[in-house]
């Protein structure tokens, strides 16, 4: 779906006007701006401490920026907390269920907690409960359920109340492909049923191919912000993969063309082209060589050219440690 | 009517938040095996086995002179025991909802972090006075008439006393940053409140004051009178065996104080978390 199909009259669901927030020496984020609009799917993609999360606590109000504003449907979340926290619904990185209650009183308790009137409780509770396909788990407790349920759970319970806008921090992280692609059906549908807007936030490049646009974020500043199509063109690279056939071979190829050489496992090498390129290559090197790809741009490649690196799951290095650290001390510590 | 509004928002959230406490309370096993194995061990067990133990002879002179059974005197001490367990047990659970998250999805809900406190503690509170009349049920084993307004008057009493317990409770949770295991309180808070409290042995009364610090020993007695559970027990017994060794007001004014003073301090540390 392009961006261009949504009517520009439309208002921006959220909107961030320079936040920034520091921790300690480190600056989680950087004076980070953009606005989602209404009904959008909208994804926040970076890698671990990139301050997607930060960025996430802000909106949710459980964190103060240092300074900008961020808007909830026009509301102030440093301002007007409560306001602002009626309308979204959120489902945070680390499951926050009742292991001890069953499914449907988990759910009970999130509409009586936020003030959702019997009957439209009962009734979006089972409303919920189809949709995410947990109705058969209604009576058990939250502890017998799966990882992927869980989080299903959180999505159905995110959208007890009122919520026009949906926040998830990491949604997919640890489950399997299958149970991914079908927490990304739920979103899809949701914004189809129920006229809301998704803000997600992925280290998952894969996934955000069908959003409606991608916010590409690292070390807490917005690198890139647009529809996946134009981020490709924009930023992506073609590249082909060649496996030479000799050590002497991969000497040579990377000899010949070291500016255009992106990468290197053993013989295998990495190199930026274009069509003419392609054709240069094979006259000179087509003998010596045992496969060729050519891969044509991907998110993946306009991470790569945006941050210089390859978007993958790390160990927590010692920023990210300070991140988690800040974010305990945000929240819970003092 | 927007504040008749809103206030209906947080007492649904206060009632919800209170039965998940409760529900949680009576999913614990542990917890509901602690209540009823303690008064069965502490009354049946030790009262009755102290019982005859317990004269108010004491190398040949009669000092004291005691109107109640060891059992009776003990009954009230344990009730306080088993509210004690039960109020920081569930008042540690904040460290559980801290740690594994269920506390953000409660504070990212439009309830006032009044609401969200006042509920834990209550629901505690609850849980707390049921556990108490685990205890109360065995009053006709410790030989312990009661009338309906004995009952009435020690339920008020023990429900205060929960509830300045279980905000003691939440005191300690929020001020330790990782959790040890249950035993650390019990060891190191209930224990040590509970044994220094005259609990499970009288001061003399017939003594003076100037006597009973000769009678026993002076750090023991000064202990025991600093300690506010004294009182708490105190007045739990001037309710149920009708003996008080202190001012009878002494023991409600010093557990409603303990009260409004502990919410305030777990107050003022969830506001600023």
């Amino acid at each position: 779906m392009m961006p261009d199909a949504t009517p520009l009259a439309s208002a921006d669901a959220i909107s961030l006007d320079a936040i920034s927030k520091r921790y300690g020496r480190t600056l989680a984020l950087d004076a980070v701006s953009f606005a989602v609009r209404e009904q959008e799917l909208f994804a926040l993609l970076g890698p671990n401490g990139a301050g997607k999360t930060t960025l996430l606590h802000i909106l949710s109000t459980i964190l103060r920026p240092d300074s900008g504003t961020a808007l909830i449907g026009g509301m102030d979340v440093a301002k007007n907390p409560r306001a602002a926290r009626q309308r979204l619904g959120i489902v945070f990185q680390e499951p926050s269920l009742d292991d001890r209650l069953t499914v449907r009183e988990n759910l009970e308790l999130h509409g009586l907690v936020f003030g959702v009137p019997r009957k439209i409780r009962r009734a979006r509770i089972e409303e919920m409960l189809a949709l995410v396909e947990l109705s058969d788990w209604a009576a058990k407790p939250v502890r017998a359920l799966s990882s992927g349920m869980k989080r299903r759970l959180e999505i159905a319970r995110a959208l007890i109340h009122d919520s026009k806008i949906l926040l998830l921090d990491e949604p997919t992280v640890g489950l399997d492909a299958q149970t991914r692609e079908r927490i990304w059906a739920y979103l899809r549908r949701l914004r189809t049923e129920r006229d809301i807007t998704v803000l997600v936030t992925t280290h998952y490049i894969e996934e955000v191919e069908n959003c409606d646009r991608v916010c590409i974020i690292d070390g807490g500043k917005v690198l890139a912000l647009d529809t996946p199509e134009a981020l490709k063109q924009a930023h992506g690279q073609s590249l082909v993969r060649v496996t030479p056939l000799t050590e002497a071979d991969s000497a040579a190829i990377s000899a010949q063309y070291p500016d255009r050489l992106t990468g290197r496992q053993g013989t295998e090498l990495t190199l930026a082209s274009d069509d003419a390129f392609i054709a240069a290559f094979l006259a000179e090197f087509g003998t010596r060589i045992s496969a060729l790809k050519v891969e044509v741009p991907s998110l993946e490649t306009v991470f790569l050219s945006l941050t210089g690196r390859e978007l993958r799951d790390r160990a927590a290095g010692a920023r990210e440690q300070t991140f988690a650290f800040g974010k305990r001390g945000g929240e819970h510590t003092r | 009517m927007e504040w008749h509004r809103a206030l209906m928002v947080q007492l649904g959230g206060l009632y919800g938040l209170w039965l998940r406490e409760v529900k949680r309370a009576f999913r614990d096993r542990g917890q509901l095996i602690g209540g009823v194995s303690r008064p069965i061990l502490w009354v049946l067990i030790l009262g009755i086995g102290l019982n005859p133990y317990f004269r108010g002879e004491v190398y040949g002179a009669v000092t004291f002179v005691v109107p109640f059974t060891y059992l009776q005197f003990i009954f009230p001490a344990v009730i306080a025991l088993n509210i004690m367990f039960t109020s920081v047990q569930s008042a540690v659970s904040v460290i559980w909802d801290r740690e594994f998250g269920f506390l953000r999805e409660v504070l990212v809900s439009p309830l006032s972090r009044t609401t969200i406190l006042l509920a834990k503690v209550l629901g505690g509170t609850t849980v707390a006075v049921l556990h108490g009349c685990l205890v109360l049920i065995l009053a006709r084993f410790a030989d312990i008439p009661l009338t309906p307004v004995d009952v009435l008057r020690a339920l008020g009493l023990m429900a205060l006393l929960a509830f300045a317990l279980t905000s003691l409770g939440v005191v300690i949770a929020n001020r330790i940053g990782s959790f040890q295991g249950f035993g650390v309180f019990s060891n190191a808070v209930i224990l040590p409140l509970y044994f220094t409290s005259s609990s499970i042995f009288p001061l003399d009364p017939a003594l003076s004051r100037a006597q009973t610090r000769v009678v026993y020993p002076d750090w023991l007695v000064t202990i025991i009178e600093w300690n506010p559970l004294t009182y708490a027990v105190d007045a739990l017994r001037g309710a149920l065996i009708n003996y008080n060794q202190f001012d009878p007001w002494m023991g409600i004014t010093v557990i409603v104080t303990a009260c409004v003073v502990l919410f305030s301090i777990a107050l003022y540390d969830f506001h600023r978390m």
